[in-house]
């Protein structure tokens, strides 16, 4: 993970919470990477003990909140509550869950009952 | 949603075009597994020993580099060539920016040249679903028009039939996309298109890797090995990684079967109790690289493909073979006879009937049949300490498979 090109950007960040490094930076390298999101920047979330990014989807105008967890971790809605807090209030925010073989799905999720696209 | 029918006279080039690809497919994933068997040029010698019942072939194992990542608890094979051989020959492990196959380059490359000839998987399904958004706006705005136009007749007093109606609202068989939509998903927004002829002019590195879960990377190692029951006895004095399919490196250092064994484990502790390498502290049996590995191990070695279901709402899928081949199986892993423990292990507790209903529904709907696979853990008492410490201790792991299918006796008479 060391010697790749991207770990240099999220190096002080994963030595801070070392328990969610691997979650953290294959969220990272899958948002820079395959999804193509531009602006991405990291955001200290000390109550969840991690980072969390902000940045745009490729032809969109708004920014984008996403956290990072990995399929092994137990989520709280008290925890997500705190995450939102330190983003800043966004109306919705994305929770990414990491496996192991390194697939990544994300959930969208917001404060209250939001009607579902049409 | 119906599928429309070719017309029939090209019905037949599409058939053969079909055939065409499949036989390909065949030929490019024949090996189930990554182990090959040379070729024999003397024919007296493949009798001679065939008498015997020995074979003249030999048996190559590939070899492949991987590096194992704790933070990200897998093995990293940074080598497309290797990677290409472990896809190709069993469909283990994952690239990292791509569904499944190690595509990256590929579709960076393809944005580049924006001519888009040659689509990946990733491509054709983003295509599909700009087309059907773009369906769903049209028949949005059909409905929309004809409810209109039927207010407006309703107030000259004049009545619309309802197939007038239905004709006008585009339904999913009878939809085209419009040109305008197929050259949308294509070429890139004005934006990306400049930084597209910046980096013309530097070669595009290849920033993806596959990635392989720990329980796979150890099959390949250790299992696929020549290796018999009779070596963890000596493990101290052999000499490892003559004949292994993968050679794991930790940072630079190859690493010997006993240091994975212990690692893969270690990986899965939690940071404050883990030591260098797992030593001294002390191995249980349901940690969850054994608990993976034994259920890896069980259904590779009766042929399926394992793949991880997070995709699913599922632990596992399997494959007949390999996700070329559709009509796979979720599979959920349920440990048993867990002790106190460290480890957060999914599924312990009696799941209730709401949760079975959705994982059933779920998986119903993309047409995959569901199996309960309950891998029985031993307990701390029956498993010694040095059993524990090499592979012996998965003969104390058992497997069993439940499937669950919906029956509604109403309609499932035939």
């Amino acid at each position: 993970m060391e010697s790749h090109p991207t770990y240099a950007t999220l190096a002080t960040f994963l030595q801070q919470y070392p328990r969610t490094a691997g979650a953290t930076y294959q969220t990272y390298n899958d948002l820079l990477l395959a999804q193509q999101w531009s602006g991405i920047e990291v955001i200290r979330l000390p109550s969840c003990e991690r980072c969390g990014f902000r940045g745009r989807r490729p032809e969109a105008g708004t920014f984008t909140y996403v956290v990072p967890c990995s399929l092994s971790e137990t989520v709280s809605i008290g925890w997500l509550r705190s995450a939102l807090e330190e983003f800043g209030h966004p109306t919705e925010v994305y929770l990414a869950v990491n496996a192991d073989d390194s697939s990544t799905v994300y959930y969208k999720l917001s404060m209250g009952i939001t009607k579902p696209p049409a | 949603m119906a599928s429309v029918k070719p017309p029939q006279s090209q019905g037949d080039s599409i058939q053969k075009k079909g055939g065409r690809r499949r036989d390909e497919n065949n030929r490019i994933y024949a090996n189930p597994l990554p182990i090959t068997f040379s070729q024999v040029e003397n024919k007296f010698a493949v009798t001679a020993l065939g008498i015997f019942g020995i074979s003249a072939a030999r048996v190559l194992n590939p070899r492949c580099e991987g590096v194992f990542d704790p933070a990200t608890r897998s093995v990293w094979i940074t080598n497309s060539k290797d990677s290409m051989i472990l896809w190709r020959h069993g469909f283990f492990g994952k690239g990292n920016l791509s569904r499944s196959e190690p595509s990256w380059l590929v579709r960076q490359i393809n944005i580049r040249k924006a001519a888009g000839k040659q689509m990946t998987s990733e491509e054709v399904t983003a295509k599909r679903r700009a087309e059907r958004k773009q369906f769903k706006l049209d028949r949005a705005r059909a409905i929309a028009a004809a409810a209109a136009e039927a207010e407006a007749a309703f107030a000259e007093g004049r009545i619309i039939s309802a197939e007038e109606t239905r004709t006008s609202i585009p339904s999913a068989a009878t939809w085209k996309p419009t040109p305008s939509i197929r050259n949308a998903v294509t070429p890139p927004s004005e934006r990306s298109r400049e930084e597209i002829d910046d980096l013309d002019a530097e070669p595009l590195e290849d920033l993806e890797h596959m990635q392989l879960t720990l329980p796979e990377a150890f099959f390949l190692a250790w299992a696929l090995d020549s290796w018999t029951s009779s070596i963890p006895k000596r493990y101290g004095h052999a000499v490892y990684a003559c004949t292994a399919n993968v050679y794991i490196f930790m940072q630079l250092e190859p690493m010997a079967l006993p240091d994975i064994w212990r690692a893969f484990q270690a990986a899965h502790m939690p940071l404050h109790l883990e030591a260098p390498l797992g030593h001294g502290h002390a191995l249980r049996p349901d940690n969850p690289f054994l608990v993976n590995y034994v259920f890896l191990h069980h259904y590779r070695s009766l042929g399926w493909v394992v793949k991880n279901g997070v995709k699913f709402c599922v632990d596992y899928l399997l494959y007949k073979r390999g996700p070329i081949r559709p009509g796979s199986f979720p599979v959920y892993d349920d440990p048993e006879d867990a002790k106190s423990s460290p480890y957060n292990l999914p599924n312990v507790a009696p799941f209730t009937w709401q949760w079975l209903s959705t994982i059933n529904r779920v998986n119903s709907q993309v047409q995959k049949t569901l199996v309960l696979s309950y891998v029985t853990i031993p307990a701390l008492s029956r498993v010694s300490s040095t059993k524990i410490s090499s592979p012996a201790c998965f003969e104390e792991y058992s497997v069993r498979e439940i499937t669950i299918r919906r029956f509604v006796p109403a309609r499932m008479r035939d």
